[in-house]
């Protein structure tokens, strides 16, 4: 589903020259990043290399550092809470540890959108819950409790609570981890359906290579503290750059400093 | 412009119900109700749901004709659906197909199974309390014969928290109670010219019952109570079963900890809340009745005797235990859910003070009959 000609409506999200970190660290920098209506855009990098912060500062959750951030054509950043909370109503958000509220059944966190926000009669609510457990394969898990789910269910618990009110774009950080392939194959699909059908734009991060191919009509690569490389599977893939290369080849990078250094490391670890 | 619109054809008793525009979470409820009361028409017996006009349908939108279907099909109405655009055919396939509605009612059980169940559940907290005093007790053994050790720095730290943090609310209270006690006192005792007694009283009630009572209260809402939290949370967390597969022992390397620090601090709290209740009394027997302090001083060695010393300080021990245990088996109790941490917090606030007080009731009847038979 390409989107030839652009319009600025069809820009959901733009990021432009933005740092994100902590405490004045920059983890990512010089991040320039358009995404459009109706695609699915994986995000793809080692671990800890800034993936989960990124969606944080996109999603209003933590101010980048320097740069400007336009997500459905406003800058969160200055918009005050109630705005901000009104813009995001529009978003969804998937988090990498579920976030799932303990304390609520799976029926309730998916609805708590739906109740807290809409004005919907019950049985509306109680369908819709029911037609998105169902697309996340949790049929009949509507009365159980989050921590009596597998962390792949959570998961899954997680995505459907995220698109229940039909967002504009979602944000999933990795979604298919910890999932069998069977079940992570369908889940992929589901995020298939949600852009096809229902028109949803998605950023996904993940690690899973079968996923990464299947899904994404862009794929966008962090490392080295910067946007790595950026564009189509296929050209990814292609890539003649090392990391990148070996990222797509499930090629063990060399990790710096494997032996010799163990003084260096646990003095490092005492004073973190 | 309404989002749906019936027209009727009394011939075929065919409801068609055309639907304009988006079907959206703003205008679902809306088309909900207009769905719900065709379905209610008697006079229908087919509905024919036309999508020629309408727009885009989101999951609102699906989740009332998914609704609606099983509306007609329990009132026995044919249903159909026409026009549908390419969009539309794409949404609905997103339907499932198999998933039954679940059942929206629990099966309550009755009363007798309710009984039932309860009494089970008080036998099995009962099977697990006596577990955790008999683990409690092997591991104090285990760190007495030096086989196994706390863990480092623990009891300090514990002391320091429970103890040295509430030194300040342990003295004030204290130092209040023993002022209250002595107005009420002088009021009394000064009608029968015998103001001089209230010394004698404020010592004994002091020493054998306010000072270590009114420290276990303070204790169990501000130790007892962070005990089940911490515990509870770690349970919640799975850092419980974590330090058992680990194999270290949860019961050493956290209770005992949290259980020596409570048997020394809160007697040497109720000690100082005695002393403190008494400097109380003695500054308002001096101010009111003009009771020179040596004196009052010379009544409370006289009239307490060693017996009543150790009487509050045994208390104060039993009701250390009392806390100490409350708080960790409720809190280990704490289920999979975060709520019920904050009920295991509050339950051992109420069962801690209501054990202290019946304790205390049992050990002032039996010193008392004792005593004087
Ligand atoms: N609250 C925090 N304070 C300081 N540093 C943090 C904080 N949270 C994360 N970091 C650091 O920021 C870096 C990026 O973390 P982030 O969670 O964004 O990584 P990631 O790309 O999502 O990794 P993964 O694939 O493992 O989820 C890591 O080095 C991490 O240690
Ligand atoms: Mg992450």
């Amino acid at each position: 589903m390409k989107v030839e000609t652009r319009t600025s409506a069809d820009v959901l999200l733009t990021c432009r020259d933005v740092s994100v970190g902590y405490e004045d660290k920059a983890i990512l920098s010089g991040v320039d990043l358009e995404i459009v209506r109706g695609e699915i855009v994986t995000l793809l990098g080692g671990s800890g290399c800034g993936k989960s912060t990124m969606l944080r500062a996109i999603t209003g959750l933590q101010a980048p550092l320097a740069g400007h951030i336009e997500l459905l054509g406003q800058d969160m950043y200055a918009l005050d809470n109630e705005a901000r909370r009104v813009l995001l109503r529009r978003t969804g958000m998937a988090f990498q540890q579920d976030a799932l509220f303990g304390s609520l059944t799976i029926q309730e966190n998916v609805g708590l959108p739906l109740r807290e926000l809409t004005k919907l009669p019950e049985p509306v609510i109680r369908e819709m819950i029911r037609i998105k457990l169902a697309l996340v394969g949790l049929s009949g898990f509507e009365k159980r409790y989050p921590p009596t789910l597998s962390g792949g269910q959570r998961k899954r618990a997680a995505l459907a609570r995220a698109s229940i009110l039909d967002p504009e774009i979602i944000f999933c950080d990795e979604p298919s981890a910890g999932l069998d392939p069977i079940v992570a194959a369908g889940l992929d699909e589901t995020l298939c359906q949600f852009r096809d059908v229902l028109g949803v734009t998605i950023v996904v991060v993940t690690h899973e290579l079968d996923s990464i191919r299947t899904i994404s009509d862009r794929a966008v690569m962090f490392g080295g503290g910067k946007i790595m490389a950026m564009g189509s599977v296929a050209d990814l893939e292609a890539s003649t750059d090392e990391a990148v290369y070996n990222f797509f080849h499930r090629v063990a990078a060399e990790r710096p400093g494997r032996a010799g250094d163990g003084v260096d490391r646990l003095h490092h670890a005492r004073t973190a | 412009m309404p989002v749906a619109h019936t027209t009727f054809d009394r011939k075929t008793r065919t409801a068609t119900v055309r639907v304009a525009g988006d079907v959206s979470l703003t205008t679902a409820k809306e088309f909900y109700g207009h769905m719900r009361g065709v379905a209610r028409r008697r006079d229908v017996r087919s509905v024919v749901l036309d999508f020629e006009k309408a727009g885009r349908v989101d999951s609102s939108g699906l989740a009332v004709v998914s609704l609606a279907a099983r509306m007609m099909e329990r009132g026995g109405k044919a249903f159909d659906l026409v026009h549908l655009g390419e969009t539309h055919r794409a949404a609905l396939d997103l339907l499932p197909r198999d998933a039954v509605a679940v059942a929206d009612e629990t099966d309550h059980p009755g009363f007798v199974r309710r009984v039932g169940m309860s009494i089970l559940d008080y036998q099995d907290a009962g099977a697990a309390f006596l577990a955790l005093l008999a683990d409690t007790g092997r591991q104090l053994l285990y760190v007495i014969t030096r086989k196994k050790r706390l863990p480092v720095g623990a009891l300090t730290d514990q002391i320091e928290k429970m103890g040295v943090d509430a030194v300040g609310i342990v003295g004030l209270l204290g130092l209040l109670l023993g002022t209250t006690l002595a107005f009420q006192g002088i009021v009394l005792l000064q009608r029968f010219g015998a103001g001089v007694f209230v010394a004698d009283m404020i010592g004994i009630s002091m020493v054998r019952e306010f000072g270590p009572m009114m420290t276990a209260i303070i204790l169990t809402g501000r130790t007892g109570a962070a005990i089940a939290a911490e515990l509870g949370t770690m349970k919640v967390r799975d850092e419980l079963d974590a330090l058992t597969t680990m194999g270290v022992s949860p019961t050493r390397f956290l209770l005992l900890p949290r259980l020596l620090a409570l048997s020394i601090v809160q007697p040497a709290l109720s000690l100082m809340s005695m002393f403190l209740g008494i400097g109380g009394g003695m500054i308002i027997a001096a101010l009111v009745l003009h009771l020179p302090p040596d004196l009052f001083w010379d009544r409370i060695v006289a009239r307490i005797t060693f017996g009543d010393f150790l009487h509050g300080m045994g208390k104060s021990l039993i009701f250390a235990w009392i806390i100490g245990f409350t708080g960790s088996h409720l809190g280990m109790r704490a289920s999979a859910n975060s709520t019920s941490v904050g009920a295991a917090t509050t339950r051992t606030v109420v069962v801690s003070v209501f054990f202290i007080i019946v304790v205390d009731a049992v050990a002032a009847t039996i010193s008392t009959i004792g005593a004087h038979p």
